[in-house]
């Protein structure tokens, strides 16, 4: 009892629910001392009590403390390894700076978030299987599908935020991240911004779909004022993991690692970073800008009109302006999804080919490409919104563009899988059905690309079957491939291969039945976001195999869940390096010691030198070399 | 990050890391205050709001000198000189207090309200932003202020003031957009 | 080069079978308008590039996986090759010279379905909370009358100017194909050149609340001689003048869209009907029975969430209390009355 009590997480929550409180009955008094009327007013109150919620759950559990401290001016050590005098599983669930714990809790924390969102999901679907309005009001079915699509969201950022967390610093080589308590706080922070989201539920529910647009999301009842609120909290630790990883990459890389003998993964991180640390902002702003005009009745996207704003001739404002700041982030967004996934790709198809990525070079550049071309194509997603017309012609060239550089990386995998010695164990076969998934989202993007045909599939399960496509291809397989690849690196065990393999061959068709129903339900009219649909346009076959197909992908997912924890506790021991990897990661003892690399290691060679015998890429260095700064020109030894 | 004790090597190494953290930061608030920036663009086009040009330029002119005893602060350290250090925050200190004042107390009591169709909003929402920066930027002061008082800055050691600085500064430099933004850019319409 | 040549093959083929399922799947619903040939004659070509890209990923894949995968007992890795910028450049501006002729394609179809015509035929379109409003013009340019139904003589270009009073709607009839958001406080134009006699349905494609899923209207596409004196008809009845509560009554109910979700004739739309109405004995959701009277249809029309009716969602507008003054309301609960 008194463990639980101490656990960071307990005492967080509790901070939460006191902060809420305390923020609520705040302004509450404050308008009955000034004697405003009504004195409870439910949207300023809730708002500013979910602030200080998170500022309590933040002290709670002890993210802020060390910080507080340099504030008094005081030191604060740096502690490694388990706290004193507890069970070692207790820092899971408090504030612990190593990035391999915290890498560890985004993953967590990221599949019990996908796996509320799809159940979300499944709930929504079995109403849909059939027209008609069965257990869901239109409202709850809303609420429900909405709440699906953020969480979903969130749960991909932490999940990226876990692979970049956990991998980055073992493959450069760093002791850790640049900023561990900021990395800390970062994760921690996503835990009560998740719990407004989550709130919304039960608080009214909202109605907006994931793109909150107003004016029908400055009309939602309050549950839509929590989910602004929480996808703020949740983008600001998207900013601050961002920074990290520049900054960790940036000036922490192991001597010999130049830019371009990084790991490929570590360039996908760094592309996604970029995109994560500037764009989102302007996600956090534009709900910020809803939350006000909520609260202070700032109309900034809704035309009304004041007396007083006819007195001083004030223009009206404008629905368009908020699609503009919204999708300014969350067009980028989408790639901040798939970067890393496709990074995932192409880090482990050279281990499974046994032969160097094909064009390395070309590949890394073409995450940077996709990251700075995907800044100027937002517009894409408000071709028939009524946006500034001569906008539509240039966002439609741009958009496109993006096929290019995604093109490269195609085909660099295929060639790196020509002529080469492949096995197929889990994490291959996932790394296979990502790239045949992600295929078919990506070539669904062009025809929405164009405005003219756009302008049909807009806002249909085209789009829908587009989407689900590209972030299965694009993050969900990759991810599950990580997990699978790494999970003997993080636990020193082996999970169950045939248990795997049913995963994959479960998931995969389901898949592929799911998007592709999807697709063509879409084509035949059915809309976005309904909760009951005319069986006049002669899709209730589709509508049931979307069901059941999202059932198999869910039990597929149950599987691995079970796969995981049993291995976890039963599994074979894992050999050190079962993959016969050369990535540094893979040259240490598993699970990975407190301090990574007791020896720090000098990079001699390129990444994936497969196929030429011998070949190494990391080579550790003499024991009491400090790490250093990477040097510019490389040693050419062999 | 701002170890007293340890090696200097590492003390300035970690000071480097720091910085760079730092400026990505910045360069992401220049996305929120663009943000901004552009929802006034693109809301008020050729017009603005009536308010008072002199208290714009004061307060503008207040926000910018402060900048320059901010600069005189973080020189100051730089030689060790801590009494030209806790000095010179404590002026930055007093007129970015009065720029808050400036803008809370005078601005914000001034024709327009929140309320009113897109010059409210826009107006509010920049200076609020902005105000909130500068809250933020004089607790910051408040808090070197008082590491100063103990002692904790030396010529080598002063990570904590540098960043106050250049905080500071950043600021600063959003209102060197924001203010003719508001106050210079457009015409006011006669309603 | 053996394998290269047999995996070209392949891809041809596989392109072929791909490219004839997904034309002749019937894909798309039937096209009712000019600008949706143009808009289906684009797609079907993204559709015959998605199968050939598709093909070519898809087949060097499987042919990898089934041919160069690691037999039993063999040892060592592949083949030690690094690239090669010749394929890089060729696989970079083979699809940059696709993609570019593709967004030349949209951007002149675009120019074809947005283009201002001769003869154009105005009508506004009015979307909101959950129903759609037609606005049609008289001689004189101003709003003569309005309809919930949206009238369309076949093969004239006509121009919808769409707005919107509340949150943002979406204009959208699949057949139709093109669609344009409906935005408050501003109006949109959306061209369409009907092809196709016959009813279709306008169906709202932007999430707005409970009611999104059954924002419906119908949209009817008659003969010109038919639409016209259609028109002549409804020109000549919004002039009179007065009349009796009743004809108000079924005015009113156009104006506020009531139309949209309570058929009058009995048959089953998203809202239950008002055939035979006043009088009947109404079951609620939760259980208890009502008689219809002037109070309870009063009710229902200012506070529709107190009493759902059975078999039906709580989707009715709940705005109305401060749009409809008082004259309007005894109108409608007139003509309510009247159809029995
Ligand atoms: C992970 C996410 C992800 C990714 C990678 C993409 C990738 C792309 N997306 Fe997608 N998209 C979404 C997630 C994603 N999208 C989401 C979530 C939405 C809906 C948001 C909402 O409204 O809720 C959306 C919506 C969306 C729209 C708006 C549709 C609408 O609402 O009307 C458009 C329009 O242009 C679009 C286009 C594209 C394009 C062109 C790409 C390209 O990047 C694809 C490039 C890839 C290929 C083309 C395939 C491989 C390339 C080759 C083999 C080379 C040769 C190719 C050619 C010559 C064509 N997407
Ligand atoms: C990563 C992102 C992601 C993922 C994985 C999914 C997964 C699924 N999605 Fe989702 N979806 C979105 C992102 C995602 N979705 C987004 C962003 C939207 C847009 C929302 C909007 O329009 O605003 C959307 C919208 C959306 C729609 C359109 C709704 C509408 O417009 O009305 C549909 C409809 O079919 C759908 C279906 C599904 C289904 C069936 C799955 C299935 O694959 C789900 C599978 C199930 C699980 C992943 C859970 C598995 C686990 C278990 C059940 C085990 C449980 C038990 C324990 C271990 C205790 N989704
Ligand atoms: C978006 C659809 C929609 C619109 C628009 C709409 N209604 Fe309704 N209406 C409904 C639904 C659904 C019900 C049944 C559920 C309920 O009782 O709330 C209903 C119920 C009613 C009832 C009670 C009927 C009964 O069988 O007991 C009356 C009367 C009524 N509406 C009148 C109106 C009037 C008058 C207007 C226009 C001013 C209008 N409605 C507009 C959907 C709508
Ligand atoms: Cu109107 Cu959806
Ligand atoms: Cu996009």
């Amino acid at each position: 009892m008194q463990t639980f009590f101490s656990l960071g997480l307990v005492r967080g929550l509790i901070g939460q629910i006191v902060g809420t409180a305390l923020g609520i009955a705040l302004v509450t008094l404050l308008r009955a001392v000034m004697g405003k009327e009504p004195v409870w007013s439910p949207e300023p109150a809730v708002s500013f009590g979910a602030l200080v919620g998170v500022a309590g759950f933040m002290i709670g559990v002890g993210a802020v403390t060390d910080w507080v401290k340099w504030m008094k001016g005081e030191e604060t050590p740096f502690h490694h390894g388990p706290p004193e005098g507890k069970p070692a599983w207790t820092r899971y669930f408090g504030t612990d700076y190593s990035h391999k714990v915290i890498g560890i809790q985004y993953g967590v924390t990221s599949i019990v978030v996908i796996i509320i969102a799809g159940i979300l999901a499944l709930i929504f679907r079995t109403e849909l299987a059939q027209p008609g309005i069965q257990f869901l009001d239109p409202h709850g079915f809303n609420t429900v599908m909405s709440t699906h699509g953020i969480a979903m969201i969130a749960g991909i950022l932490l999940g990226v935020a876990a692979m970049m967390n956990y991998l980055v610093p073992l493959m450069i080589g760093a002791s850790d991240m640049a900023f561990p308590r900021l990395n800390a706080f970062a994760f921690w922070i996503n835990v009560p911004g998740l719990l407004l989201v989550i709130a919304s539920l039960f608080t009214g529910g909202w109605d907006t779909g994931w793109t909150a647009y107003p004016p029908l999301s400055t009309r939602a009842p309050l549950g839509m004022l929590l989910v602004l609120l929480g996808v703020y909290v949740i983008g600001l630790s998207s900013i601050l993991g961002a920074l990290n990883i520049l900054v960790t990459v940036f000036t922490m890389r192991a001597p010999g690692m130049t830019l371009f003998r990084m790991p490929i993964f570590v360039w996908a991180s760094v592309a996604t970073s970029i995109i994560a640390l500037t764009a989102t902002q302007l996600i956090g702003l534009s709900f910020i800008m809803v939350v006000a005009e909520r609260v202070f009745k700032m109309y900034f996207f809704t035309p009304i009109l004041s007396e007083g704003a006819k007195e001083l001739g004030s223009p009206p404002g404008n629905a368009i302006l908020f699609q503009h700041l919204f999708w300014f982030y969350s067009h980028p967004a989408v790639y901040v999804f798939v970067l890393p996934g496709l990074g995932i790709i192409s880090e482990l198809l050279p281990v499974f080919a046994r032969k160097p990525l094909f064009g390395y070079k070309w590949v890394a550049m073409s995450s940077l490409g996709i990251a700075l071309v995907g800044f100027l194509v937002w517009g894409h997603h408000m071709f028939t919104a009524g946006m500034e017309e001569h906008l539509r012609v240039p966002m439609m060239y741009s958009t496109l563009l993006v096929a290019v550089p995604t093109g490269v990386k195609f085909f660099s995998w295929v060639a790196t899988l020509w002529e080469g010695k492949l096995t197929f164990p889990t994490p291959m076969l996932f790394i296979l059905g990502a790239i045949s998934v992600f295929l078919i989202g990506g070539l669904s993007g062009p025809p929405n690309g164009t405005v003219s045909t756009d302008l049909f599939l807009h806002d249909t399960y085209w789009i829908v079957g587009h989407f689900h496509a590209t972030m299965f291809g694009g993050f969900v397989f990759p991810f599950f491939a990580a997990i699978y690849y790494w999970f003997p690196k993080v636990t020193g065990r082996m999970y169950n291969e045939k248990l795997g393999k049913l995963h994959f061959w479960l998931m995969t068709p389901g898949f592929w039945l799911q998007s592709l129903a999807q697709m063509q339900v879409g084509l035949k009219g059915m809309r976005r976001r309904i909760a009951d649909y005319d069986p006049g346009l002669g899709i209730t076959t589709g509508q049931i195999l979307i069901t059941i197909a999202g059932f198999i992908i869910a039990f597929s997912i149950l599987i691995m869940v079970y796969n995981l924890i049993v291995s976890l506790r039963r599994g074979e021991v894992a050999a050190p390096n079962p993959w016969n990897s050369l990535s540094p990661e893979w040259q240490i003892p598993s699970p990975v010691p407190e301090v990574s690399y007791a020896q720090p290691f000098v990079v001699v060679d390129e990444p994936y030198a497969y196929g030429r015998p011998g070949a190494t890429y990391i080579r550790f260095a003499p024991a009491g070399a400090s790490d250093h700064k990477p040097t510019k020109s490389p040693s050419q030894e062999v | 990050m701002s170890t007293i004790t340890g090696t200097l090597e590492a003390y300035q190494k970690q000071w480097r890391i720091n910085r760079l953290g730092l400026w990505l930061f910045f360069i992401s608030e220049t996305f929120l205050f663009g943000g901004l920036f552009v929802a006034r663009l693109y809301l008020w086009g050729d017009t603005r709001p009536p308010l008072d040009q002199k208290l714009g330029i004061t307060i503008t002119l207040i926000l910018l000198i402060s900048s320059y005893f901010m600069y005189r602060a973080d020189t100051a350290i730089a030689y060790g000189d801590q009494k030209g250090l806790m000095n010179n925050l404590l002026v930055t200190f007093v007129l970015g207090l009065i720029f808050l004042i400036g803008v809370v107390g005078f601005e914000w009591r001034g024709e327009v309200r929140p309320s009113d169709g897109a010059f409210g909003a826009v107006l509010y929402g920049m200076t609020g932003m902005h105000a909130f920066h500068v809250f933020t930027g004089l607790i910051f002061i408040a808090i070197v202020w008082l590491n100063a008082r103990k002692g904790l800055y030396t010529k080598e050691r002063h990570w904590g003031v540098e960043a106050c600085a250049i905080y500071w500064h950043f600021v600063d430099m959003v209102w060197a957009f924001y203010y003719p933004a508001l106050y210079l850019l457009g015409t006011v319409p006669h309603g | 080069m053996r394998h290269i040549l047999t995996a070209a093959v392949l891809v041809v083929i596989v392109t072929v079978i791909v490219a004839f399922i997904l034309i002749n799947a019937n894909l798309l619903p039937t096209v009712a308008s000019q600008e949706g040939m143009i808009i289906d004659n684009l797609l079907t070509l993204h559709l015959l590039v998605i199968a050939f890209l598709f093909a070519l990923i898809v087949v060097f894949m499987t042919y990898s996986i089934v041919v160069f995968r690691r037999k039993p007992g063999e040892e060592g890795d592949g083949k030690y090759i690094h690239g090669n910028t010749k394929l890089e450049i060729v696989w970079t501006l083979l699809p940059l010279a696709t993609v570019l002729y593709f967004a030349s394609l949209g951007a002149s179809s675009l120019y074809e379905i947005t283009k201002p015509l001769d003869n154009e035929l105005k009508i506004g379109v009015v979307g909101f909370q959950w129903a759609w409003r037609f606005d049609y013009y008289g001689p004189d340019g101003k709003v003569a009358f309005s309809s919930n139904e949206l009238y369309l003589p076949k093969d004239r270009p006509v121009r919808l100017d769409i707005t919107s009073t509340d949150v943002i709607h979406s204009f959208w009839v699949p057949e139709f194909r093109v669609k344009q958001d409906a935005v408050p406080g501003q109006r949109h134009p959306l061209r369409i050149t009907p092809t196709q006699l016959g009813e279709f349905k306008v169906r709202c494609a932007e999430i707005c609340g409970r009611g999104h899923a059954v924002m419906y209207a119908t949209a009817r596409v008659l003969e010109p001689s038919e639409f016209q004196s259609w028109y002549e008809q409804q020109l000549a009845s919004s002039q009179e003048e007065g009349g009796d509560i009743v004809a108000m009554g079924a005015k009113v109910a156009q104006k506020y869209g009531c139309i949209g979700c309570h058929s009058t004739d009995g048959s089953p739309m998203a809202g239950p009907t008002w055939k035979g109405l006043f009088g009947k004995e109404e079951t609620l959701a939760d259980g208890r029975t009502i008689t219809v009277d002037e109070e309870y249809i009063r009710r229902s029309i200012l506070d529709p969430g107190a009493d759902i009716v059975k078999g039906f969602a709580n989707i009715m507008p709940n705005t109305y209390k401060d749009q409809i003054s008082d004259e309007e309301l005894e109108a409608l609960i007139a003509y309510i009355k009247s159809l029995k």
